[in-house]
């Protein structure tokens, strides 16, 4: 029997059995495309983190106060104060060495903010972020901080869109004085409304240069520093360089921690890599269920097929041709059912990425063969069984029964 | 037809053909197994986590300074306007069913002794900690009961600490410098081991006065308070509330009960366990297709003992049951079969990596088998009607 003989009998032998056939490939349809849309889903989970990473810019060292010996610690539990202080010019020092183009210092807070009589506790971010372009902090209204120098403690302040809302409501809001604390700042601008974004809820906070932070909350201490280096090249040296610099301007003491993005950004990878894996591999244990059913319903095809197969066997047949004949329906059905359920899969994808703009929901493609692939073995494979009690039919029994 | 003869027609139409019947209700045992397993490892999580932070007690208050949050940390830690001091902690004691209050400053910095010098985490409390955490002395004693905003410079090692710093000696009475100062040591904490990363014993306790001094801070970063087992947590959270408002004219603190942070854990991780089992039941829905599949043919094979059915005079509805029976029953079955497996797996798991928390829950386990014999009802209705609507005599005649 030729091949095209081969796939044309087979897929009569589907067609024969209409409800039967749909019913098979809808259970492997599921499977596959529960794999895409999940594997697309924690895909889109990892582009998302690490872009909102990337976003801060790329080549980034975070520095952080107070270092623990206690090896694994995520650097975040570093939250306590230190004995010597991460200064502001501890953090300008660095913009010196030759591997740093440039130095964000940090610092954080939490004070009333008040216009006229109505008043708001808010969380004050102290920073120099003028030129650094951060993507998510677009202006609604107004301009962003000025460019100053770090140790000038300018009276500005900038908005987040529902500090504005509630202090102001339908007021205008930029060019107005407000009082932080016991100090006063005219407000520069507002910021956009954008939602969370790396845990800081960017519309409830309020941003004034970094000295004027420091002298509101009477701390000379920075929460971090973000340094960026001059190329991917130079971060392992300005590691070196901002932990030789602190070291020296610390009295020999090494009380920093240095981590860099990409160490950072590589956990977070590697952490959701695992998710998605996992996530898909459940997923495909449905697959597994599906291949059980092909069997099933290959099992009763060759028992109601046994006068068809004894006939063919008479007629001459090899074992190998009646094996290859129910191979070929299997590879048939699961073909079609992986295909049906690709489609169900990317457009599930495409209906949740048009739910939730701000995940790029994607099916990469190495899960999408990965389900084609395992869809088709799984027929194959679960074949086998069925496969070889029709082949070892003994035609003149086959014949007899009826 | 009564039902025990329905129920007997049903079990022998499935022992006629046992592979196919077996095979079927695998594919109902994988799903079930699935969803069980990892609702297991869900719960198991759960439960971890939960007992992870019960372990220093559950009549725990905390008070942060500033109202203002982001990812449910109080931003008041790191910078403050209006601080909440040693005297504030010192009123809250005077609320209504306070045992016992702490303040709490936490820092880094390097120590030195017996000439071996190390970077640790510095925890500035006072004498009332142990009994509030439920920490214990292993030797020696705790910080003493001073007089707080004057108290003396006395410090208590978390034992790995102890452990890295004098080795196999005797710490007690010893001279130990703490970011610049100089302390002495008056006892060693039994170990307690990590918490979410964590370590809980590398670390050093000082007097809070003693570490606001050291850090330069005016504020504390938190106060802890433990209440009676009796009192309600409401009231007592109010008269915090009210003695703190009274001293600083305006809400600008954050209380918050441990069981509000628990319940606030135990539904994001009750989410989590739920999402996961919802994969497995992908599986289970494949398993349900199955069934459809399998009783769709089983009824255009049987056609013609249907049709001698309904000439003998069975309702429709008795057929239907018969059909509805059979695939509820290999349901059933396979549900079976997959909690069998489900928890077998399950506590293979708990032996093989006795870090994975694994906890399979009674109440998972009845709604599981449920919604098998449910699967099976809903999988068999389409089947079972088209049997149920042959007409007699083109079904004999099918013969």
């Amino acid at each position: 029997m030729r091949p095209g003989d081969v796939f044309g009998f087979s897929a009569q032998s589907l067609a024969a059995h209409p409800s039967r056939t749909a019913l098979t490939m809808l259970a492997i349809s599921i499977g596959v495309a529960a794999v895409v849309v999940l594997t697309a889903l924690g895909e889109a989970a990892r582009t998302y983190v690490i872009d909102q990473f990337s976003s801060l810019g790329s080549h980034l060292l975070i520095v952080f106060p107070g270092r623990t010996e206690t090896s694994g610690t995520f650097p975040g539990a570093l939250t306590g104060a230190t004995p010597r202080d991460l200064t502001l010019d501890d953090a300008l020092s660095l913009a010196r060495e030759r591997t740093v183009r440039r130095v964000a210092p940090l610092t954080i807070g939490s004070a009333l903010v008040s216009w006229g009589r109505r008043s708001r506790e808010g969380a004050v971010l102290g920073s120099r972020l003028q030129r650094w372009e951060i993507r998510h902090f677009a202006m609604a209204q107004g301009r962003f901080l000025p460019a100053l120098d770090a140790r000038q403690a300018r009276p500005v302040v900038v908005l987040g869109s529902v500090v504005r809302d509630e202090l102001f409501g339908p007021a205008n809001a930029v060019g107005e004085w407000v009082r932080i604390g016991e100090r006063r700042y005219r407000v520069a601008g507002v910021l956009a409304p954008q939602g969370q974004s790396l845990g800081f809820n960017t519309d409830e906070l309020v941003i004034v240069p970094v000295a004027s932070a420091q002298a509101l909350f009477n701390q000379a201490s920075l929460l971090r520093v973000l340094v960026e280096a001059r190329s991917r090249e130079d971060i392992a040296a300005a590691k070196q360089a901002v932990i030789e610099t602190l070291k020296a301007r610390h009295e020999g003491e090494q009380d920093v921690t240095v981590v860099t993005q990409d160490a950072l950004l590589a956990t977070f990878d590697r952490i959701l890599r695992a998710l998605t894996l996992a996530v898909g591999g459940i997923a495909a244990i449905s697959l597994a269920v599906a291949g059980i059913l092909i069997m099933n319903v290959m099992l009763i095809a060759v028992s109601q097929r046994t006068r068809e197969i004894g006939l063919l066997k008479a007629l001459g047949a090899t074992p190998a041709q009646i094996r290859r004949l129910f191979f070929a329906e299997a590879l048939l059905l699961s073909v079609a059912g992986a295909l049906a359920g690709l489609v169900l899969g990317e457009a599930g994808s495409y209906a949740i990425g048009k739910l939730y703009p701000m995940l790029p929901v994607v099916a990469p493609a190495w899960a999408a063969g990965a389900a084609l692939a395992t869809a088709l073995a799984t027929g194959v494979v679960f074949t086998a069984v069925p496969a070889r009690r029709a082949a070892r039919l003994d035609p003149v029994l086959a014949l007899y029964r009826r | 037809m009564r039902a025990r003869d329905a129920f007997d027609l049903s079990l022998g139409a499935l022992r006629a053909h046992r592979l196919r019947s077996v095979l079927t209700a695998l594919g109902i045992a994988v799903g079930i197994a699935a969803v069980i397993l990892l609702t297991s490892i869900g719960a198991g999580i759960h439960q971890f986590v939960v007992s992870e932070f019960t372990q220093f007690g559950t009549n725990l208050i905390e008070i942060n300074p500033g109202k203002a949050k982001t990812h449910g940390a109080a931003v008041g830690m790191f910078g403050i306007v209006r601080p909440l001091g040693l005297e504030d902690a010192q009123a809250l004691r005077h609320a209504a069913g306070v045992e016992a209050v702490v303040p709490v400053v936490q820092g880094n910095a390097e120590v030195r002794a017996a000439g071996r010098t190390r970077r640790t985490a510095v925890l500035g409390v006072n004498a009332a900690f142990p009994d509030v955490f439920r920490y214990r002395v292993a030797t020696g004693r705790f910080l003493p009961a001073d007089d707080e905003t004057t108290a003396r410079s006395l410090a208590v090692l978390g034992s790995k600490l102890r452990a890295e710093l004098y080795g196999a000696e005797n710490p007690l009475g010893s001279r130990i410098r703490i970011g610049g100062a100089r302390y002495r040591v008056v006892g060693v904490m039994q170990p307690k081991g990590q918490m979410l990363g964590f370590d809980l014993d590398d670390v050093v306790y000082i007097p809070a006065a003693r570490s606001l001094e050291m850090f330069n801070r005016e504020s504390l970063m938190a106060i802890d308070v433990s209440y009676r087992a009796g009192a309600s947590p409401e009231r007592v959270v109010a008269s915090l509330r009210a003695i703190l408002m009274q001293r600083h004219g305006r809400e600008d603190f954050t209380v918050t009960p441990q069981k509000q942070m628990l319940d606030t854990l135990g539904s994001v991780l009750d989410v989590l366990t739920f999402a996961v089992g919802a994969l497995g039941g992908i599986s289970l829905l494949v398993g349900a297709v199955g069934i459809v599949t399998i009783t769709t043919i089983a009824v255009s094979e049987r056609a013609a003992e249907i049709g001698l059915l309904r000439a003998l005079g069975a309702r429709r509805a008795q057929v239907m049951a018969i059909f509805l029976g059979e695939a509820m029953l290999l349901a059933a079955l396979g549900g079976a079969a997959g909690l069998a497996l489900g928890a077998g797996l399950g506590q293979a798991l708990r032996l093989a990596l006795p870090a994975l928390p694994v906890h399979t829950p009674w109440d998972f386990v009845v709604l599981a088998e449920a919604a098998a014999v449910g699967i099976g009802l809903v999988a068999g209705a389409l089947p079972a009607r088209r049997a149920a609507r042959l007409d007699p005599v083109e079904a004999l005649r099918a013969e």
